[in-house]
C-alpha cells in the first residue's frame, strides 16, 4: 500500500513538473458564486481578471522563461467546508495548481490546513477572516484582513469621541465572537462601558425586536458586526426605522458601510462611523488604477470591495513571486517570498508580517456623509500598520 | 399505483434473455464502482462522496419511498451519524471501525425516540414535524461551538487505519474501498428487507395504512421499525462522510441536505433501491460538470433536468429502463401487458 | 411597561402579515388543488424584484406594488397552464421535485439578472421614519403593514365566506370529486384561484422586501417558513393561515426579544408542540376536521 502511494506521489509530482514546464502556472480560486455568499465569487474573479487585463498575465521568471498565470476557478456554492476541502484536492491533484486562493469564509480556509501541508501548496487567503487562520499551517498566507484587526481601533475612538456606554450586537458566527471581544476589550480599556450585548442568528434580517432593547438600555452607541449583505442592510434599516437615530444614538461599525451597499440605505445612514483596512474613495494610485481597470473591463457600475481589494493584491503578489522564483519552486519557497513583504496597496500602505504570514496594514476610521448628491464613506482618522491584536494576545508557542 | 415494475421481474412469463439482462443489471453498479477505482486518475475522492450519498438517498427510499414517511429531517440522521462519528474519533477511539458502529447506534436510539413522537401523523404535518426535529438539531450543533466547533467544523480528527493497516490520506484509496463495501452491505441489508413480507406489508401501509390495520397489521411499530433502520443508515452514510474528509461540518445538518438527497432520491426513482444509484451518480456528476462551466449555470441545468424528469419519466430516471424495455418489447412484437 | 409589550405585539403582528399574504395563496392552492408547491416562494420573489426594480428607477411605489402583483399572476397563470396541470395527477413526490426544480430555474434566472447582492425595494420616505402613536414612536413602515394586511385579509374573509366564488372554492376544497359532479367548473376554479394567490404572493414579497430581504436565494430560504404556516394553520384553511402567521410572526418576535441565544429553537419547539397538538392545524377545513 505504502509503495503504492508514494509511486503515486511521485508521479504526481512528475506530471506537474511536466505541466510547468509548459508554462503555464495554474492557481486554483475557491469561492462562492451561488448561494448566501454569492458575490464573493463574482468580485474575486473580476478583480483578478482586471488585474490580469492591466498588468498581463504572463511574467518572465528568473531562468528568462515566460510564464503564463492561469487561474481556474470553483464555486463552493456557500456550502460547508468539506465542499471546499473537496474542491482544493481536486484542484491540485486534477489541475496541479501550484496555488489556492479565494476563500471567503474561515471554514474553508481551515479545511485546507492539512491538505496545504500534504501537498506542499502554498495558500493566498483572500478574505477568511478568523485571526488563528495563519498559523494552522506553514503554507498559509493572508492578504486580506482580520476581524481582531478592523475592529481594533474602534473602542478607544469611540470613548475618545464622547462615548461612554455601549450597546454591542454581533451576528452568531467566529468572526462576530471576535468583533464583540475585541471592540469590547479596547472600550473598556479606555474607560467605556458596555450596557448591553447579544448575538443574532447569522443570516438574519429581521432585527425589530433587538433594536427595542437598545433603546431601553439607552446607550450613546450601538456596535455593529453583521456580514456584508443582506443582514448587514437590513440591520442599518431596521437602526434607523426603530427611532434609534432619532434617539441620538450612534451607530458603530465595520464593514457594513462599504461602498457597494451605500445605495441600499436612505441618507439615515449618514453619521455612521466605522473602522475598517479600506475606503473606496481614497485617492491612492494603486485604488485608481483598481477601479479604472474594473469599470474598463466590467463596466461603469463596477465597483471595488474588499474581495476585488484582496484579489487585485493577491494576483499581484502570486505573479510577483512566480517572477522571483519560476514556476517550480517548492511551496515554502513562495511562501517565504510573501514574507516581509511591502507594497503601495489600494487601501494604502500594507506589508506581510515575516513571523506570522498575515496582513499588516492602516485601519482607517470612516464616516458616512453625502457628496455630490452620493452617499460614501470619509476617512476621519486612522490607525498605522496595525498588527492583528489576537497574534499579540496570543504569542505562538514555537514556530 | 404499484407498477408491475415495483416487483422483482417475473420470471415466469419474460423471456429468457430479461432474465439475464436482469443480472446484467444487478451486477453493472459494482462492476462500475470497481472499474472506477482504477481509472479515477485522482477524483476518488468524488466517486467516495457520489456513494456515500447513493448511502443516504437508499436510507430514505426505506423510509420514504416504500414506507411512505414524509421526511424533510432525514440530515438529522445523516448529521448525527457525521459528529457521532467524529466526535467519538476525538475523544473516546481514533478506531474508525468503532466509531462507525457507534454512530449507527446512536442513530438508531435517535430514529426510536423521534419516530414515537410523530410517527402517527401523516402529510404535511409528519413533514413539518419532522423538519422541526431536524432545525432544533442544527440549531444545537451551532450554537455548542466548544463541542462542535461550530461553523468553523470540527477540527482535529485524526482516524487510525483500518484494521490497523488501511490509512486514510490525500489520495482516498482507503476511505473509497471503505465505503464501497459498506454501502455493498447495506445494499443487501434493504434488499432482504425489501423483499421480504416485511417489507411487502410496508407497500401496503403506504398504499392504504386503514385496510392494514383493519387486517391486523401492526402498522405503528412497523413504521417505527423501518424508520429507525433508515434512520441507522442515513447514520451510517453521515459516518463515511466524516472518515472520508476528516471533517464534519454544519452542512450535514442542513435543510439543503435533506432537501438534495429528497430530490437525488426521487429523481432517481423510488421504490426501485438502485433508484438512489441513478439519482445520485447523475445529480452530481451533473452538477459537477456543469458548475465547472458556469456556476450559475448549473443552477438551470439542474433545475431544468428535475423538471424534465417529471414531466417526461414516470417513475424518476430508472424508467428509463422501463422506457426502453417498452420499445424493445413493441419491436419483438410480443403481446404488450 | 404596557408600552414596551404594545410594541413587541405590533412587531409580531406586522411580521405575521407579510407571512399571511404570501403563504395564503399557497394554504388554498394545497388545500384545493392538492398540490406540493415548493415554488410559491418564487412568487413572492419575482413580486419583489418587479417592485423593487420600478422603484430603484423612481416609480411610485404603490403602481409599482401592483406592478409586482399583476407580474406574479401572470407568471402563475403561465404556470399554472404548462406545468401544474400535468402535476394534479401525479404523485407528491413528483410534485416536490417538480417544484424544487423550478426553485432552481428561479434563483439561476435571478442572479444571471439581477446580480447575488441584496436588491432594495425603494420605499416612499414617509414609510421609513417613526411615526408618533402617542405613547411613543413606532416604524411607519410596520404601521403600513398592518394596515394593508388587515385590509386584505378582510377583503378575502368577505370573498371566501360570503360570495359565491368563495362558496365554490370551499366546496371544492371540502370534495373536489362532488363539486364536479354539481356542474361546477373546477379547473377554472384552479386557474382563477392559483393566479390570485401567485397575485398575493407577489405582493406580499414586495411590501415585506424591508423584513424578508430580496435576494436569489429569497425562494429556497423563506419557502420553509411558508409551509410552517400552512401546516400550522391546517392546510386549505384560509382563516388557519392567519392565526397561524399571526401566531407565528409573534411568537418569533417575543422570542427574539427575550431570549435572543434561543430564539431559533423557540420558535421550531413552538411549531413541533402546536402540531402535535393539534396535527390538522389549528382551524382545517371542515372536510379535513
Amino acid at each position: 500500500m505504502k509503495r503504492l502511494i508514494l509511486a503515486t506521489a511521485a508521479a504526481v509530482s512528475a506530471l506537474s513538473a511536466g505541466a510547468a514546464s509548459a508554462d503555464v502556472v495554474k492557481v486554483g480560486l475557491i469561492a462562492s458564486y451561488t448561494g448566501a455568499f454569492a458575490t464573493w465569487g463574482t468580485q474575486f474573479q473580476q478583480a483578478t481578471e482586471a488585474y490580469q487585463a492591466t498588468h498581463g498575465n504572463t511574467v518572465k521568471g528568473p531562468d528568462g522563461k515566460e510564464h503564463e498565470i492561469q487561474f481556474v476557478y470553483r464555486d463552493s456554492a456557500s456550502q460547508g467546508p468539506d465542499k471546499a476541502k473537496q474542491l482544493a484536492e481536486e484542484l491540485i491533484l486534477r489541475e496541479h495548481v501550484k496555488f489556492i486562493t479565494g476563500l471567503e469564509l474561515s471554514p474553508y480556509a481551515m479545511a485546507l490546513a492539512d491538505i496545504s501541508q500534504q501537498a506542499k501548496v502554498p495558500v493566498v487567503i483572500e478574505n477568511a477572516a478568523t485571526s488563528s487562520i495563519t498559523r494552522m499551517s506553514p503554507y498559509f498566507v493572508r492578504v486580506s484582513q482580520t476581524v481582531a484587526q478592523d475592529v481594533a481601533p474602534m473602542g478607544k475612538w469611540a470613548f475618545d469621541h464622547g462615548i461612554k456606554k455601549a450597546y454591542v450586537i454581533v451576528s452568531d458566527y467566529a468572526p462576530g465572537y471576535d468583533a464583540e471581544a475585541y471592540f469590547i476589550k479596547f472600550f473598556k480599556a479606555a474607560g467605556g462601558e458596555i450596557v448591553g450585548s447579544a448575538r443574532t442568528p447569522q443570516q438574519e434580517t429581521n432585527f425589530s425586536a433587538y433594536m427595542e432593547r437598545v433603546l431601553q438600555a439607552k446607550p450613546d452607541a450601538l456596535y455593529m458586526f453583521q456580514p456584508a449583505g443582506s443582514p448587514s442592510v437590513a440591520f442599518v434599516r431596521a437602526y434607523v426605522e426603530r427611532g434609534l437615530k432619532a434617539a441620538g444614538i450612534k451607530l458603530l461599525g465595520g464593514g457594513e458601510t462599504q461602498q457597494l451597499f451605500l445605495p441600499n440605505f436612505t441618507d439615515d445612514v449618514i453619521g455612521t462611523v466605522t473602522s475598517f483596512h479600506y475606503t473606496e474613495t481614497n485617492t491612492n494610485p494603486a485604488n485608481l488604477e483598481l477601479k479604472a481597470a474594473l469599470k474598463k473591463k466590467f463596466g461603469d457600475k463596477a465597483e471595488p470591495d474588499i474581495a476585488s481589494l484582496a484579489a487585485w493584491d493577491g494576483t499581484m503578489l502570486i505573479q510577483q513571486s512566480v517572477a522571483a522564483l519560476g514556476s517550480n519552486a517548492e511551496g515554502l519557497k513562495y511562501i517565504d517570498f510573501f514574507k516581509g513583504k511591502k507594497w503601495d496597496s489600494p487601501r494604502g500602505p500594507a506589508m506581510i508580517d515575516p513571523v506570522e504570514r498575515d496582513i499588516i496594514q492602516n485601519i482607517y476610521i470612516r464616516q458616512v456623509e453625502k457628496r455630490d448628491g452620493k452617499l460614501v464613506n470619509i476617512d476621519i482618522g486612522k490607525e498605522e500598520m496595525v498588527k492583528d491584536p489576537w497574534k499579540i494576545d496570543n504569542p505562538p508557542k514555537s514556530n | 399505483m404499484p407498477a408491475a415494475s415495483d416487483l422483482p421481474t417475473s420470471a415466469a412469463r419474460a423471456p429468457h434473455w430479461t432474465s439475464r439482462l436482469a443480472l446484467l443489471g444487478h451486477a453493472l453498479p459494482w462492476v462500475i464502482a470497481i472499474v472506477y477505482y482504477f481509472t479515477a486518475d485522482y477524483y476518488l475522492s468524488f466517486g467516495t462522496q457520489v456513494m456515500i450519498w447513493i448511502l443516504f438517498a437508499m436510507s430514505l427510499d426505506l423510509a420514504l419511498g416504500y414506507a411512505g414517511i414524509l421526511t424533510l429531517g432525514h440530515a438529522a440522521f445523516f448529521g448525527v451519524g457525521a459528529y457521532g462519528a467524529g466526535l467519538f474519533a476525538i475523544y473516546v477511539s481514533p478506531d474508525p471501525l468503532l466509531g462507525h458502529l457507534a454512530a449507527i447506534g446512536l442513530c438508531a436510539v435517535l430514529g426510536v425516540v423521534t419516530g414515537a413522537m410523530v410517527l402517527h401523523t401523516t402529510g404535511v404535518t409528519l413533514l413539518m414535524l419532522t423538519l422541526a426535529i431536524v432545525s432544533v438539531i442544527s440549531e444545537y450543533a451551532n450554537q455548542a461551538n466548544d463541542l462542535t466547533g461550530g461553523d468553523n467544523g470540527l477540527q482535529g480528527m485524526k482516524l487510525a487505519p483500518i484494521f490497523g493497516r488501511f490509512e486514510f490520506n490525500l489520495f482516498g484509496q482507503t476511505a473509497y474501498v471503505y465505503t464501497l463495501i459498506v454501502l455493498f452491505i447495506w445494499f443487501l441489508i434493504a434488499w432482504r428487507i425489501v423483499h421480504s413480507p416485511f417489507g411487502r406489508s410496508l407497500d401496503g401501509i403506504r398504499q392504504n395504512p386503514r385496510r392494514m390495520r383493519a387486517i391486523g397489521t401492526p402498522v405503528w411499530w412497523r413504521l417505527l421499525a423501518i424508520y429507525t433502520i433508515s434512520g441507522a443508515m442515513a447514520g451510517s452514510a453521515g459516518a463515511l462522510s466524516a472518515h472520508s474528509t476528516s471533517f464534519v461540518g454544519l452542512s450535514v445538518l442542513n435543510l439543503l441536505t435533506s432537501g438534495i438527497v429528497t430530490v437525488v432520491l426521487i429523481l432517481g426513482g423510488v421504490r426501485r433501491i438502485y433508484g438512489a444509484f441513478i439519482g445520485a451518480t447523475i445529480y452530481f456528476v451533473v452538477q459537477d460538470y456543469t458548475a465547472k462551466i458556469s456556476p450559475f449555470f448549473w443552477e438551470f441545468v439542474v433545475g431544468g433536468m428535475l423538471i424534465a424528469t417529471v414531466l417526461f419519466l414516470e417513475g424518476g430516471l430508472m424508467d428509463i429502463g422501463n422506457v426502453v424495455r417498452r420499445l424493445l418489447r413493441r419491436r419483438h412484437g410480443e403481446e404488450g401487458r | 411597561m404596557l408600552s414596551f409589550a404594545l410594541t413587541v405585539l405590533l412587531d409580531g403582528i406586522s411580521y405575521g402579515m407579510i407571512l399571511f399574504l404570501i403563504s395564503v395563496g399557497l394554504t388554498v392552492t394545497m388545500g384545493l388543488m392538492r398540490v406540493v408547491n415548493l415554488a410559491h416562494g418564487s412568487f413572492a420573489m419575482i413580486g419583489g424584484y418587479v417592485a423593487g426594480y420600478i422603484t430603484q428607477r423612481g416609480g411610485n411605489f404603490y403602481v409599482a406594488a401592483l406592478a409586482a402583483a399583476l407580474a406574479a399572476a401572470l407568471l402563475g397563470a403561465l404556470a399554472e397552464v404548462t406545468i401544474y396541470r400535468p402535476l394534479y395527477r401525479k404523485g407528491e413526490l413528483s410534485q416536490v421535485l417538480l417544484t424544487i426544480g423550478i426553485v432552481f430555474v428561479m434563483t439561476g434566472t435571478i442572479t444571471e439578472i439581477f446580480g447575488a447582492f441584496p436588491y432594495p425595494v425603494v420605499f416612499p420616505d414617509y414609510l421609513t421614519k417613526p411615526i408618533d402613536i402617542g405613547f411613543r414612536e413606532y416604524p411607519g413602515y410596520r404601521l403600513f403593514l398592518i394596515a394593508v394586511g388587515a385590509v386584505v385579509a378582510a377583503a378575502l374573509w368577505f370573498l371566501v365566506e360570503n360570495s359565491i366564488y368563495g362558496a365554490r372554492l370551499r366546496a371544492a376544497v371540502d370534495n373536489a370529486r362532488m363539486a364536479r359532479a354539481v356542474g361546477m367548473d373546477v379547473s377554472v376554479l384552479f386557474m382563477g384561484t392559483f393566479v390570485v394567490g401567485s397575485a398575493l404572493a407577489g405582493f406580499g414579497g414586495a411590501l415585506g422586501a424591508g423584513i424578508l430581504s430580496l435576494e436569489p436565494s429569497y425562494a429556497l430560504k423563506y419557502i420553509v417558513l411558508f409551509l410552517v404556516v400552512v401546516a400550522v394553520g391546517g392546510e386549505g384553511s384560509f382563516q388557519g393561515s392567519f392565526v397561524a402567521a399571526m401566531a407565528l410572526g409573534i411568537i418569533d418576535t417575543v422570542g427574539k426579544y427575550f431570549a435572543p441565544q434561543a430564539a431559533a429553537y423557540l420558535l421550531y419547539a413552538a411549531v413541533f408542540l402546536l402540531l402535535l397538538w393539534r396535527p390538522k392545524g389549528l382551524l382545517p377545513p371542515k372536510s379535513v376536521a
